[in-house]
């Protein structure tokens, strides 16, 4: 019934829409879709999406994705909103490469297309609003696993997602360069991939633990490689000697964070994350963010700045024992 | 006799199987120890319980690829089934139920391809297409969690010094062994494998020994599931993604010809033991950050270079 209302809500506001430019603060449409629809981590970011939405008013928030995470589905939604003449439609592209031509063809027709959460091909979008830099994620990550160590010294092994996730490697490329130049007695032995799958970390993790006896980091740094290898090292009855940092929701890790295999949990406020690009997508459509902005302002949250083409969040979190039940997704 | 062995596929995957071990073992000993052992085979178990089944349905010849998807829906079921969050049955319902299913869902696969007359490949394929989708469903894009321990002991409990995962595999391997190699049941199966005509002819049921088998797969599917998904505090979508894969190269490296009628309980088992000391081998040989992006590569070498070797080595045989 609920689903009804906003179909018909969203088709009277696309049929206005289509008929007058959108004006500032007319009323506007904004279509948020996900990598991955009904996962937490997006969940918590359509959250604040609709906080922001609220808050402003004159915006109506379509959140929708493929359940599967398929980006021919995703693409399929982007050419369904470009018909029914959205104003904004926000990507976050599982698949940049089949994304682009159905953002490219939605941009052709006039409607304001950006990225968020991970960035799509420069061509296919006008602004992307990013959590984090992957430099300034990579080194978070590094820098907890120090703190959380004590004295930094030591072999660490990377467990990540697949090897050809272009944010992972990007983050590990700056997690190498910042423990070259700031920890050089932690030693990066082995760079393993988990296909996204949480047994293959947890088993990945148990190898390297036993191959490196004298281990004392893993890093997990995708959602399913950071509780799977949380699980091999309080498995092993090795919580406190091996630790675990890396990126994945506090829900996911609150256990771990616990009985103490993990320490530190890195992530962004993802519900500020969706906050921001409903901001960002009101601004686009009342002109008012324009290429060659340097700072831009995101309402409760303040001034953000903005560097060349993104919006950057900048505010990445560590959830510790002392904080993680303050926060729920 | 024992001549006759050593020069067969089993001997062969043995031999590579002892070759890496011992190889991987001089350059770092803490490979031999007892606890990796131990979590290999832990690790192997479900491609052990499987390959079982599978083992049966390609010496009939025909092919059964939707248990990485079965093993997903059973793993959803399960966790949505006992988790408190959801409904919270008795683990010994819950169980029932997911063997049930799995069984059921085998049991289709067989009477697609024996009644229906679908080829088996495109069967199950769409089985596993249909199976994928119900898996995602079910999940939703969300992990189960909560597990009562009565359930989580099928995966991480011991009997004895023995974990639970290697007895059960145990116990499906030695009764798999006596069906295949003891049993007229067994015979007929690889009867009608290596010579469907003929063993038309002499009246074998052919049609409900492939049901059987398909069937027994589902179940075993089943079973895989109960010892591994328990094995992690939470369930997540795409649970044993792949493992068809995984199974279907570990039973043919384990000498079993996809064309039917030859292939073994012992082979198939050694096939999976094979396949799974790659990925650890590989991280024992501490080959550093460098060879991050070659050990798939090495991974597959290591897979044609066993089923090569054979070949090179019975070709030999035979011109001998």
């Amino acid at each position: 019934m609920r689903h009804l209302a906003v179909i018909l809500a969203v088709l009277t506001l696309a049929a206005s829409a289509a008929a007058v430019a959108a004006e500032a603060g007319a009323q506007i449409t904004v279509a948020l879709l996900p990598k991955k629809k009904g996962v937490a981590y997006f969940t918590s970011c359509a959250a604040g999406a609709e906080q922001a939405a609220k808050e402003l008013g004159n915006v109506t928030l379509i959140y929708d994705g493929p359940t599967d995470g398929s980006p021919e589905k995703a693409a399929a939604l982007i050419e369904k909103w470009t018909l029914k003449g959205v104003d904004v439609i926000a990507v976050s592209p599982n698949d940049p490469e089949v994304l682009a031509p159905a953002m490219q063809a939605a941009m052709a027709k006039g409607v304001k297309v950006i990225t968020w959460d991970a960035d799509g091909a420069a061509s296919s979008r006008s602004f992307f609003v990013n959590q984090a830099t992957g430099t300034q994620i990579g080194e978070a990550m590094v820098d907890a696993m120090a703190k959380d160590l004590g004295t930094p010294a030591g072999k660490v092994a990377i467990v990540t997602a697949t090897l050809t996730a272009a944010n992972q490697n990007a983050w590990i490329a700056a997690m190498k360069a910042h423990l070259a130049s700031a920890y050089p007695k932690m030693e990066l032995v082995a760079i393993k991939p988990c296909n996204e799958d949480q047994k293959v970390a947890f088993q990945v993790a148990q190898d390297l633990m036993k191959a490196y006896p004298d281990l004392v980091g893993i890093f997990g740094i995708s959602s399913v490689a950071f509780p799977g290898a949380a699980e091999a090292v309080k498995q092993a009855g090795r919580s406190g000697q091996v630790l675990v940092t890396g990126l994945a929701t506090p829900n996911a890790m609150k256990g771990y964070v616990k009985d103490g295999t993990v320490k530190s949990v890195v992530l962004w406020n993802t519900r500020d994350l969706g906050y921001l690009t409903v901001r960002v997508a009101r601004a686009l459509a009342d002109g008012v963010l324009i290429p060659g902005a340097t700072s831009f302002a995101a309402g409760s949250l303040g001034s953000k700045p903005v560097a060349g083409d993104a919006i950057l969040l900048n505010n990445l979190l560590v959830f510790t024992k002392a904080n993680i039940d303050q926060f729920d997704f | 006799m024992t001549g006759a062995w050593l020069r067969s596929r089993e001997a062969g995957v043995a031999g590579l199987i002892l070759l890496t071990v011992a190889a991987v073992g001089t350059i770092n000993p803490r490979f031999l120890s007892v606890e990796n052992a131990r979590d290999i085979l832990i690790a192997a178990s479900p491609g052990l319980i499987v390959a079982c089944g599978a083992t049966l349905v390609i010496v009939l010849g025909e092919i059964d690829i939707s248990m990485g998807a079965l093993m997903g829906v059973c793993a959803a079921v399960l966790g949505k089934l006992v988790s408190a969050e959801h409904a919270g049955l008795p683990v010994w319902l819950a169980t029932l139920i997911v063997l049930s299913l799995a069984a059921g869902i085998g049991l289709i696969n067989g009477l697609l391809v024996t009644v229906a007359r679908v080829p088996s490949i495109i069967a199950t394929l769409g089985m596993l297409t249909i199976l994928t989708g119900v898996g995602d469903l079910l999940m939703a894009g969300e992990t189960i969690g909560g597990f009562p321990d009565s359930l989580r002991a099928f995966a991480i409990g011991h009997v004895g010094m023995l974990p639970m995962p290697v007895l059960v595999a145990l116990a499906c391997l030695a009764a798999f062994t006596v069906l295949t190699r003891e049993t007229a049941l067994g015979r007929r199966i690889y009867a009608v494998g290596s010579n469907a005509h003929a063993a038309r002819l002499a009246g074998l049921p052919a049609l409900r020994l492939k049901v059987l088998a398909f069937t027994l797969t589902g179940l075993l599917t089943g079973v895989a599931t109960l010892i591994s998904a328990p094995q992690l505090e939470v369930i997540e979508a795409g649970f044993g993604r792949q493992f068809e894969l995984f199974v279907v190269t570990a039973v043919v490296v384990g000498g079993a010809s996809m064309s039917g009628g030859a292939g073994s309980i012992a082979g198939s088992a050694l096939g999976v033991l094979l396949l799974s000391l790659v990925r650890t081998a590989l991280i024992f040989l501490q080959l550093g950050i460098g060879a991050t992006y070659w050990e798939r590569a090495i991974q597959g070498g290591f897979i044609l270079a066993a089923v090569l070797a054979d070949h090179v080595s019975r070709r030999r045989r035979v011109q001998r």
